[in-house]
């Protein structure tokens, strides 16, 4: 591991400027993804400043919604129960990610700036324009089977490993943010960007912005998440969905649907979100949809079995979501958001 | 793709030639030599080439008079020339490092359109030389010279540099990196540690799992994987179970830290403990604290459910046993659940 000096920010003015002025600082909060990537040589900040004791810890209410506190630790709003009764898809998607270690130490800001799970990135003997640019791509013509295919660039073709970051696209979650300039307000869908022909950035962010909360606005329709995976439980999705719906007279109002496993970013689909909106739920019509949703995938050599994958994935949240058939499990659990491994091993109303 | 095996082999004897200031091979026994086959427009004495030798010099605790030792030492080559065929050179980027006797005793190859990454050559140098021994002169390790070792690494690095090969994101941190170099050192760490307060000094990169049983000789917690993947290395952070490989120690100040030298009360074992006695909830017990840690935090957390085996199977679903005593570590923790 590369030396650093520490220090632990008392504030989060004191935080950001520490870190602002200096290109080689970063911020640190439960740095489950941030130690092991310096353990790997990956990651070699020079200054770590220490974000967890700030005051950042709080769930209140906020507008009709949720104020989430950046540093409030994935266990905690997993199982708040606003959280949970009203923001199902959030549970879900903490739940269904890594381990109750983990999710006991990852706070809700630090979950979505978790860097990619591409191989290539995380081995510094490989080429990856993300982690040294202008290296080139050593998954463009490698074992690209975790790959993207949306959005994807001839420089990069990562996806984003975040859970949570798709169930926070798919609810419009907004970011609340203190940078050198001092305080300001993101979309989420906007918070991740493109690889482009600068993949090194993964967000939207300046150096040395300080993520302070993460806020849910008011909602009171259904939201869920569901994720497929190569191992029942502890594992990145190969494929994801989360689903924000309203109904009304046995109608769908608004939909917004996001995929994760992907893209670079957790990927909204507006086409598919026009064509549901206001229509009458059924199965042919989430078919429709599906094919919609993949019709501009640009599948790699070894990912093009996401592809059916994501469309029987799409489909069977909008069915579950939409109430046409029944979750996998209770509402805001690991159970509900699974697709095989532990769903349906424990009965949906308990 | 070059191919690796053309190239003169590690531990073969250099052939004699006729180098670029007109001085012969064979003259130079005695000092180690770098050889660098590269395009015309390499220049090591480039001025922000120069500044990285400087760099990488301090880095290594070398000293300025080795970078002087490094540059005069160095033979930037033709690598299409009659003197990169004797060393199986056609056309790559190569380097090529001899040592006193004129032996060949490291070399790499950058193949067309390829780039050398700067893990492949400390890989190699950590070959060359695994663990030096106090920062002393004489020989080391491997039986190379301080001197022929300080050089070969100075010579990779400014590899790193040859057309083609971006310095990228290491180049810009180096001053950055100086830095954190010099100011790391050791910084005063108080841990509160099954009750107890621990006073330590160390070094601020330093995991909690590495403090405990490196410096406090509490070795009832596991390094496993180190990565955060197999969760041997639970301990309780607060109450709640959290992995000690990736909590950095400096981090952990403030907090209840409790291992598994603390579960039991005295001499009377945790329930758990000896519910997996009884239910024989291990083979080799290696991953055995770190599930106990993990079991014991999940029944004294009250938000988290967990009454069925499916449930308890899926929040405990961090650590990992080898021996695959799933079934016994369920009924022991379940046990105690009913008790």
């Amino acid at each position: 591991m590369h030396p650093f000096q520490y220090q632990r920010a008392e504030s989060a003015e004191q935080a950001v400027a520490a870190v602002a002025p200096n290109p080689a600082a970063t911020f640190i909060a439960g740095g489950t993804s941030h130690v092991d990537l310096m353990k790997e040589d990956v990651h070699r900040p020079a200054l770590l400043v220490d974000v967890s004791a700030l005051p950042l810890r709080e769930i209140s209410a906020f507008e009709g919604g949720l104020r989430i506190g950046a540093g409030v630790s994935n266990t905690a709003a997993a199982y708040h129960a606003d959280v949970q009764r009203r923001y199902p898809a959030v549970s879900e998607a903490l739940l269904a990610g890594a381990s109750m270690q983990i999710r006991n130490m990852a706070t809700m800001a630090g979950n979505p700036l978790q860097r990619t799970r591409c191989p290539y990135f995380r081995d510094p003997t490989q080429a990856c324009n993300k982690r040294q640019p202008g290296s080139g791509c050593a998954a463009i013509g490698g074992y690209n089977h975790v790959h993207a295919l949306f959005g994807a660039s001839a420089a990069c073709i990562a996806t984003h490993p975040s859970d949570l970051a798709v169930a926070l696209s798919a609810l419009d979650a907004r970011v609340q943010t203190l940078g050198p300039r001092g305080p300001r307000t993101i979309a989420f869908p906007e918070l991740h960007r493109l690889p482009g022909d600068t993949p090194h950035l993964d967000t939207v962010l300046a150096h040395g912005e300080l993520i302070t909360s993460i806020d849910l606005l008011a909602f009171t329709g259904r939201s869920h998440y569901l994720k497929v995976r190569e191992r029942a439980s502890y594992a990145y999705a190969l494929v994801s969905c989360a689903v924000a719906l309203e109904m009304s007279g046995g109608k769908l109002q608004r939909v917004r649907v996001a995929l994760g496993g992907v893209a670079h970013k957790p990927w909204r689909l507006p086409a598919v979100e026009a064509m549901l909106a206001e229509q009458p739920p059924s199965e042919k019509l989430f078919r429709a949809a599906a094919q919609a949703a993949f019709a501009d995938a640009r599948p790699l050599k070894h990912n093009a079995y996401k592809v059916p994958m994501g469309r029987d994935l799409l489909v069977r949240a909008l069915l579950e979501t939409s109430g046409l058939r029944p979750l996998q499990g209770p509402a805001g659990t690991a159970f509900a958001a699974s697709v095989g491994g532990v769903a349906g091993q424990l009965a949906a109303p308990r | 793709m070059a191919e690796l095996t053309d190239l003169l082999p590690t531990g073969a004897s250099a052939p004699d030639a006729v180098l670029s200031d007109g001085s012969r091979l064979s003259d130079l026994r005695g000092r180690p030599v770098i050889l660098a086959f590269a395009p015309d427009e390499w220049n090591p004495t480039h001025a922000y080439q120069s500044e990285i030798f400087a760099r990488l010099s301090q880095e290594f605790g070398a000293g300025a008079a080795f970078v002087d030792t490094a540059t005069e030492d160095w033979h930037a080559l033709d690598c299409r020339g009659t003197l990169a065929a004797q060393f199986g050179v056609c056309g790559q980027q190569a380097l090529f490092l001899l040592d006193e006797h004129g032996i060949v005793r490291w070399q790499t190859v950058v193949g067309p359109g390829q780039q050398l990454r700067a893990g492949q050559v400390l890989a190699a140098l950590q070959a060359l030389h695994p663990a030096p021994a106090n920062g002393a002169s004489g020989e080391w390790g491997s039986g190379l010279s301080r001197r022929t070792f300080v050089t070969a690494t100075l010579a990779a690095a400014a590899l790193l540099l040859l057309p083609g090969c971006s310095p990228g994101a290491d180049d810009k941190s180096a001053p950055n990196a100086q830095a954190a170099a010099r100011g790391s050192g050791q910084v005063a760490v108080t841990l509160t540690i099954n009750g107890k307060t621990h006073r330590l000094q160390l070094d601020p990169r330093v995991a909690l799992l590495d403090a405990l049983r490196e410096e406090l000789h509490l070795t009832g917690t596991k390094k496993g994987c180190d990565h955060g993947q197999c969760g041997a290395c639970t301990v309780h952070l607060d109450g709640q179970s959290a992995l000690s490989c990736l909590t950095l120690a400096v981090m952990a100040q403030g907090k209840r830290i409790t291992t598994i030298e603390g579960l039991a009360s005295g001499e009377e074992l945790h329930p758990l403990q000896a519910a997996f006695l009884k239910h024989d909830a291990f083979q080799c017990g290696y991953c055995t604290p770190g599930q106990l840690m993990a079991a014991s935090a999940l029944l004294q957390d009250p938000h988290t459910p967990a009454g069925s085996a499916v449930e308890l199977r899926e929040a405990l679903s961090g650590n990992l046993c080898r021996c695959a005593a799933y079934p016994n570590i369920i009924a022991a923790i379940q046990e105690v659940q009913r008790a």
